[in-house]
């Protein structure tokens, strides 16, 4: 399983944080103290993957952010690699040619997209369009129906 | 208490903040005002303000105090306040908060809501950071959600299952029936989900795996569906369907192979075609390339299956990826031991990859290059390592240089080579090598006697053109002041003959006394070998005489004792300085007798230079030559005679500072004249009773 998801800029700046496993806020700050540390000092044209404990680091960055995730022994690295290329593909299909910036003001949607994607630090779906008509339909469900909603459903 | 702004407003002020102070004001008036509207029993912009404070807490800020907060969103009816309560949930509660036990009751009325995005929400959060016992009390929900929903849910509940037995693995059995089931549904989000699951089953229970391998074939089929349908839009990634997929079913088929033969052999076609089929080209490709080829090495596959394996690594190590380049090494260092001549076959690529840019895929192909070192190969690998030792990364030195020592000490094909070999390793980086390379070569070169003569040639030589590493330099002086005779003849078969006279060898070892970058260590070798060198050459003894005794009022205390001690050497005892240096080749730990306390740490004693001369028709002097591979302080003996016919004693102590007590032994040899006869008395003390350390 994944065990974190981290974004952050090339400043070191932390623009989401995902954890799987739960984590003392110190453990928590540690690890990004690292992560941020680690990935920002590779060379470019470096391979997209570091050992840090007993953990598998892979990283790939898209403009101005970095997506790092820290798996355990037995994931696949070239198939994480995968996982944060769909995740980069739905936060650019749902927010229209994504820019850092995005992320920074909509960092909520970026979460909901998030939690669509992965679950448990494993993916719960596979298909692109599936999961942009789920938030779709949870965006729809947010602004319209709200006074459906107020009856108790139990 | 001013109206706070909404939460895109408020990022945009914190951002425009010029300092850390200033934004740390900003930051510290909004949560004063979120902390009142927290307050306020009703307020319209609730999810509005604890999105703020998530924001403001992934900058870094405390958020403690909204995390009541959530629960009471999570409880409300609004979707949009569940939503962000939910997320507030996932990201301030944690298991080990008190409060997150309280939103165990919400959670379970929403597993059961109309609407399946709350359900959603709840599935989430669970799967997210459900402790234990919010596990246990919401179990029989979970399960009943997996057998009851839409795909939608199902998937969810799946993955929630699996964070439930991750937590509780004695629940998986409340699982297994639902998760077999869950097999035959088309939805690749549910299969994905439920192939995660039986994994997990599997990995937690013995009985489970037995159970599962009956779903080999439906397994390999759904495989096959995959690899050999048509195009599908909707899960598609570079030519491949659903790598994802694929890549999770070829896991749980390499569990279930294994050690198993029949499961094995129901598999064996599949990866066949897998591993024959899949175009590589792109990284979705690569991935479930790599996945089959780990399970083809796991399980119990025919040889042909496992060649193919091999094979598919060793052509990823010449794909210009990066990342397979590196994937294809950490694979075959997996396999190295196994299958070692499979991966001999590709040695050359992997010791290409020694030159690569990237210094994780040098990492990796040192590692592999010390594991694919055999006798047949050990010349042609000793030249690229030795290559690869003078241009690595700083931080790969001290591995390749140890690997180098261990696989010349392994499969050195002579001693000449073998001893090349190390000093080339030394004059290349002789600051990164262990501490014990020094005494472990003084051993070596004693033992190859023929080459005495070939290795001091060398060793003067690397001296007198470089006296910056340390470990060469120790090495060099001992070697000249025990060799020095057979340096200044001149004369040696195997290097080119140079004329090196005594003053030549006193300059180049005073220039190491004398030197800033020499350390203590090596000032203290280069002083002993001067004295050595007294006993091996005629011309030059009143030069040694004087650099010995300039050093006796010297600073470092270890050199001025030594020097003393020479000096008195010189003195008084003239007659037996020859006896006393002569005897250095021997390896000696220190002697002591009764009342001595002598402390020579630890395991491979080198000690060279040990002389305690006991007349016992005169007096005994005490030498203290010590090689400093140990912390060792001495103090002053208490006197520095001991009166013939065993009429008195002489007490030193001595200092030991080592790190491993458990390994330290004590072995006291004393070697002395009586009567013109040599004579050796030992003792040897294995342990020590705890009171002695502090």
């Amino acid at each position: 399983m994944m065990r974190f998801l981290l974004l952050f800029s090339r400043q070191g700046k932390l623009r989401l944080q995902k954890w799987f496993l739960p984590m003392t806020e110190r453990e928590k700050k540690k690890i990004i103290r690292d992560m941020t540390t680690m990935v920002l000092a590779r060379k470019p044209r470096t391979c997209n993957f570091l050992h840090w404990r007993d953990l598998k680091i892979v990283y790939k960055r898209y403009a101005s952010l970095y997506f790092c995730c820290g798996l355990e022994d037995q994931d696949n690295e070239l198939l994480a690699l995968e996982v944060l290329h769909r995740y980069v593909e739905l936060l650019d299909k749902y927010f229209g040619s994504v820019c850092e910036l995005d992320i920074i003001f909509n960092f909520e949607k970026a979460y909901f997209i998030l939690d669509e994607f992965l679950m448990g630090g494993e993916i719960q779906e596979t298909s692109k369009q599936s999961i942009a008509k789920s938030i779709e339909a949870s965006d729809m469900l947010q602004e319209t129906m709200e006074e459906y909603m107020s009856k108790p459903a139990f | 208490m001013s109206p706070s702004v909404c939460l895109q407003e408020m990022i945009r002020v914190i951002r425009g903040a010029r300092t850390q102070g200033e934004e740390r004001g900003v930051i510290q008036r909004e949560c004063a005002a979120i902390r009142a509207q927290f307050r306020q029993a009703d307020s319209g912009g609730r999810s509005h303000n604890l999105a703020k404070l998530l924001y403001v807490h992934m900058l870094g800020y405390p958020a403690h105090f909204g995390q009541m907060e959530c629960v009471r969103l999570i409880a409300s009816s609004k979707y949009s306040e569940k939503r962000i309560g939910y997320l507030g949930a996932m990201m301030l509660l944690d298991e080990k908060q008190d409060a997150s036990l309280l939103i165990t009751n919400s959670i379970k009325n929403d597993l059961s809501h109309s609407s399946q995005h709350v359900q959603s929400l709840a599935l989430c959060t669970l799967a997210c950071m459900g402790s234990a016992e919010m596990c246990r009390d919401l179990a029989p929900e979970i399960e009943r959600l997996l057998k009851a929903s839409n795909s939608y849910i199902k998937k969810k509940a799946a993955l929630c299952a699996v964070h439930i037995v991750r937590k509780i693995p004695e629940l998986g059995e409340m699982f297994t029936p639902s998760a077999h089931s869950l097999l035959s549904e088309k939805n690749h989000g549910v299969l994905h989900g439920a192939v995660i699951l039986i994994t997990e089953l599997c990995e937690r229970n013995p009985d489970n795996l037995k159970q599962f391998r009956k779903s080999v074939p439906e397994l390999v089929q759904i495989m096959k569906n995959l690899v050999t349908s048509g195009y599908s839009p909707e899960h598609n990634v570079a030519g491949i369907s659903d790598p994802f997929l694929q890549v999770r079913i070829l896991r749980l088929l390499r569990i279930l192979g294994r050690n198993n033969d029949a499961a094995s052999d129901a598999m064996n076609d599949l990866l066949a075609q897998v591993a024959t089929n899949t175009d590589s080209s792109k990284t979705a490709g690569s991935a479930v390339l790599y996945e089959t080829v780990l399970t083809i090495m796991d399980i119990r596959s025919e040889s042909g299956l496992r060649v193919l394996a091999v094979n598919i690594l060793g052509r990823f190590l010449l794909n210009n990826d990066r990342n397979i380049r590196y994937i294809s090494m950490t694979s075959l260092q997996k396999i190295v031991q196994t299958d070692h001549t499979a991966v001999q076959r590709h040695r050359g690529t992997i010791v290409d990859c020694l030159k690569d840019q990237d210094a994780s895929v040098k990492r990796r192909a040192l590692e592999l290059s010390l594991a694919l070192v055999s006798a047949a190969n050990i010349r042609s690998m000793m030249k690229e390592l030795l290559l690869f030792l003078s241009t690595c990364p700083p931080e790969l030195r001290s591995h390749a240089a140890s690997g180098i020592f261990n696989a010349a000490e392994r499969y050195a094909p002579s001693q000449r080579w073998h001893i090349d070999t190390i000093l080339h390793v030394l004059v290349t980086a002789g600051g990164d090598v262990r501490d014990e390379t020094v005494p472990n070569l003084i051993q070596l070169i004693t033992a190859a006697s023929e080459l005495h003569c070939y290795t001091v040639h060398k060793l003067y030589r690397a001296l007198i053109s470089d006296i910056v590493q340390q470990s060469l330099v120790q090495v060099a002086c001992w070697c000249i002041g025990e060799y020095g005779d057979l340096l200044l003849k001149g004369e040696c078969e195997e290097i080119t003959p140079m004329q090196v006279t005594e003053d030549d060898v006193l300059d180049a070892l005073e220039t190491v006394l004398q030197s800033h970058m020499s350390t203590p260590t090596s000032r203290g070798f280069a002083l002993t070998a001067i004295m050595k060198l007294s006993t091996r050459i005629t011309n030059n003894v009143d030069r040694i005489r004087s650099v010995v005794s300039i050093y006796g009022s010297c600073i470092d205390v270890e050199l001025q004792q030594r020097a003393v001690e020479y000096n008195a050497l010189f003195k008084k005892y003239d007659h037996m300085r020859y006896f006393t240096m002569s005897y250095c080749t021997v390896i000696l730990e220190f002697g002591c007798r009764s009342r001595l306390s002598l402390v020579l740490g630890g395991r491979g004693l080198k000690a060279e230079h040990v002389s305690i001369i006991f007349d016992c028709k005169d007096n005994v002097y005490l030498y203290w030559f010590l090689l400093q591979s140990v912390q060792l302080q001495m103090k002053a003996p208490s006197g520095d005679l001991i009166p013939a016919q065993g009429c008195g004693t002489v007490t030193q102590t001595v200092l030991l500072s080592y790190t491993n007590k458990a390994n330290l032994k004590m072995r006291v040899r004393l070697s002395y004249s009586s009567q013109g006869t040599a004579c050796q008395d030992m003792v040897q003390i294995d342990s020590f009773p705890s009171p002695a350390w502090s």
